[in-house]
């Protein structure tokens, strides 16, 4: 643990702690374990565990932060193992590029829960150990074979609140109304989500959607994409097509969602109507650097509330332990994905249909907004 | 026949490096395009009957040459007072090509960005001084590509122009204006033809950069503009199709490679007509 990778991190969660995304209390807390965390290291026989290394990969910008702060930082001070963060989104292909070179060099992942299926049954994954990763500390019905259920966050409308405050849009019909709400709009770029707003909006009931009708979405598609003026692959990107003003409507992570609202200042907010909410996993690639029991032990530190909590707090995170709800200052539940409140207004994503189709449903996609 | 210098001896490291950096691994590369995910040419066929390859192969051109011609003639213009003004032009223009060229190209197209986009500072001076009443979509399309990329590529241009300038005999320029043509005149028509080869070479250097461009169409492009190089990368890290990735990573190496022997073919000093 090198001292100015300390002071980074200390400067951070003072940030926050000045900012008040964490209390007073907790950047305490944090800042003790740092320095904890540094007198074991510097001891030179860590009296913990072994001291190796876990790469774990997320969808960058401020998620890395969020990460190292709130399950890095305390991990390393318990077990001994510096967990470095990789921003460089783990989508399923590049998954799999890594399982296939014959070395990967990532361990953990902030993966979909239906890639880390499509990809185990190919053997890709390694099965999680419900023995370490404690399936009781998960809400019903939501853990899978080779993903342990780590988040929420869900696809929401963001707008411009400067030019649509008064008579902001409410479903998704209003999103893909160019008339009633003059502007371009941003979509994401790797399809999940996409299919559900655009037949919502060519007016399938919510509970009609699946299995998807792939070419009514498309033919919709096909029809609007002129209004697109961008499509985000990364979380950073699609607050920047925001903030840029290039686009006054999007679809964006709800998690991005929360950060617009307070790095615009209020100038761009977010509706939870119609929002499609998706689980966040962990999964662990087969043969991973780090091994296989760091990589477990790593996954069931990430279901303490506590530390759920503070991803909630730096990146608005849905919490997957239930245990967490108790911990949440009622203002806070208009961020939060799985809240009652918002999470009725929602329509969950169907993990099923997208093992089984989202890699021809993604080609036909990226065909026609790349032409 | 020539005996071979001991001196070039010394390029076998270099050499040694290449095969083992660049074409061993371009050979494993062939290797995918013709077995993955079955032997045979079939990728290849897909590569070039494929709907969505053939439009982000026509795209690629369509852009590539704009931006060569772009970066060429502004390319030229700098490289004019680079090499023939005054000492304190000279430096300062040095500066301009050198500078730019140092910098990330991350850097440059978050640049780009910061400079394009609705919010940012030439749409708000524009729209504060009058000249427009609403802002202009300058990035995340085709044109911020094109201005993305001519920007990196103008002093890659510039080399080559600069060399071919500095050749040029003065003497002929006195012979014509002393004959009567004014320095117009004396410019188009013999000057510029004197650089030609500077110009086909930096053409072609600016071109065969330009095809390979993957992060300023990326960010510039709103996740839009697929280009060959994007086209590539999907193929392999986002619907994976490794074969297919392979075949348009090989068509693209030979198109680059039979516009690299032309560009020999021209260095080439030609012989007594």
């Amino acid at each position: 643990m090198n001292t100015p990778f300390e002071t980074d991190q200390i400067e951070i969660l003072a940030g926050k702690a000045r900012k008040g995304d964490i209390s007073r209390r907790r950047f305490t807390q944090l800042a003790v374990m740092l320095m904890g965390s540094a007198a074991v290291g510097l001891r030179g026989t860590p009296v913990l565990a072994q001291s190796g290394e876990l790469v774990f990969v997320n969808w960058g910008g401020d998620a890395i932060t969020a990460y190292d702060t709130g399950y890095g930082v305390p991990f390393l001070a318990e077990s001994g193992i510096t967990v470095k963060q990789d921003g460089s989104g783990p989508s399923e292909g590049a998954i799999q590029a890594q399982f296939e070179s014959g070395k990967p060099t990532w361990d953990i992942l902030d993966a979909d829960p239906f890639s880390a299926q499509t990809l185990g049954k190919k053997g890709m994954m390694e099965p999680i150990d419900y023995t370490v990763v404690d399936k009781a500390k998960t809400r019903e019905g939501f853990g899978w074979e080779y993903a342990a259920s780590s988040y929420f966050y869900s696809t929401v409308i963001a707008y411009d609140a400067t030019k649509f405050g008064e008579n902001p849009p409410t479903s998704m019909a209003d999103f893909f109304d160019v008339e009633k709400f003059p502007g371009k709009r941003g979509m994401y770029k790797w399809g999940s989500g996409m299919w559900e707003a655009l037949l919502l909006a060519d007016g399938v009931a919510a509970a009609d959607l699946y299995p998807l009708d792939m070419e009514r979405a498309h033919k919709k598609l096909e029809a609007f994409k002129e209004h697109v003026v961008g499509y985000w692959g990364g979380g950073a990107e699609s607050q920047s097509l925001l903030m840029s003003g290039d686009a006054v409507m999007a679809l964006v992570w709800s998690t991005r969602a929360k950060l617009l609202e307070q790095d615009s200042g209020g100038d761009i907010k977010f509706i939870w109507n119609e929002g499609l909410v998706a689980p966040g996993s962990m999964a662990v690639i087969k043969g991973n650097p780090g091994g296989r029991d760091a990589a477990m032990k790593f996954i069931a530190s990430a279901q303490d509330p506590q530390r759920q909590l503070v991803l909630f707090n730096l990146i608005g995170h849905g919490p997957a332990n239930p245990a967490t709800d108790a911990l949440l200052p009622p203002e806070d539940a208009r961020y939060n994905p799985v809240d009652p409140a918002n999470f009725a207004v929602q329509i969950p994503l169907n993990m099923e249909w997208y093992e089984a189709n989202y890699g021809p449903a993604l080609d036909a996609y990226l065909a026609i907004i790349s032409a | 026949m020539r005996a071979i210098p001991r001196s070039s001896l010394l390029l076998v490291p270099l050499i040694g490096f290449m095969v083992l950096a660049y074409l061993v691994p371009f050979l494993g590369i062939m290797q995918w395009s013709v077995t993955l995910p079955e032997p045979g040419l079939g990728q290849y066929e897909t590569a070039l009957t494929d709907p969505l390859v053939l439009s982000v192969f026509l795209r690629t051109l369509r852009i590539c040459l704009v931006v060569t011609v772009l970066s060429v003639a502004a390319a030229y213009m700098v490289t004019l007072i680079w090499v023939r003004g005054t000492p304190a032009q000279r430096l300062a223009i040095e500066l301009c090509i050198l500078i730019p060229f140092w910098i990330s190209v991350l850097t440059r197209a978050f640049g780009w960005l910061a400079l394009l986009s609705t919010k940012g500072i030439l749409n708000t001076w524009m729209q504060a001084v009058g000249i427009l009443s609403e802002p202009l979509m300058m990035v995340r399309n085709e044109f911020g590509v094109i201005v993305g990329m001519a920007h990196f590529l103008i002093p890659f241009a510039a080399f080559p122009l600069a060399s071919a300038m500095r050749t040029v005999d003065e003497r002929v320029l006195l012979a014509a204006r002393g004959m009567g043509a004014s320095r117009t005149r004396t410019f188009f028509q013999v000057f510029v033809p004197m650089t030609a080869s500077g110009i086909i070479g930096a053409g072609l250097v600016v071109f065969v950069f330009a095809l390979g461009f993957f992060v300023t169409p990326a960010i510039l492009g709103g996740g839009r503009i697929v280009m060959a190089a994007e086209l590539i990368y999907l193929r392999i890290f986002q619907s994976p199709n490794w074969g297919l990735g392979a075949a348009i990573s090989v068509v693209m190496m030979v198109f680059v490679g039979g516009l690299l022997a032309l560009l020999m073919r021209q260095a080439r000093p030609s012989g007594p007509k």
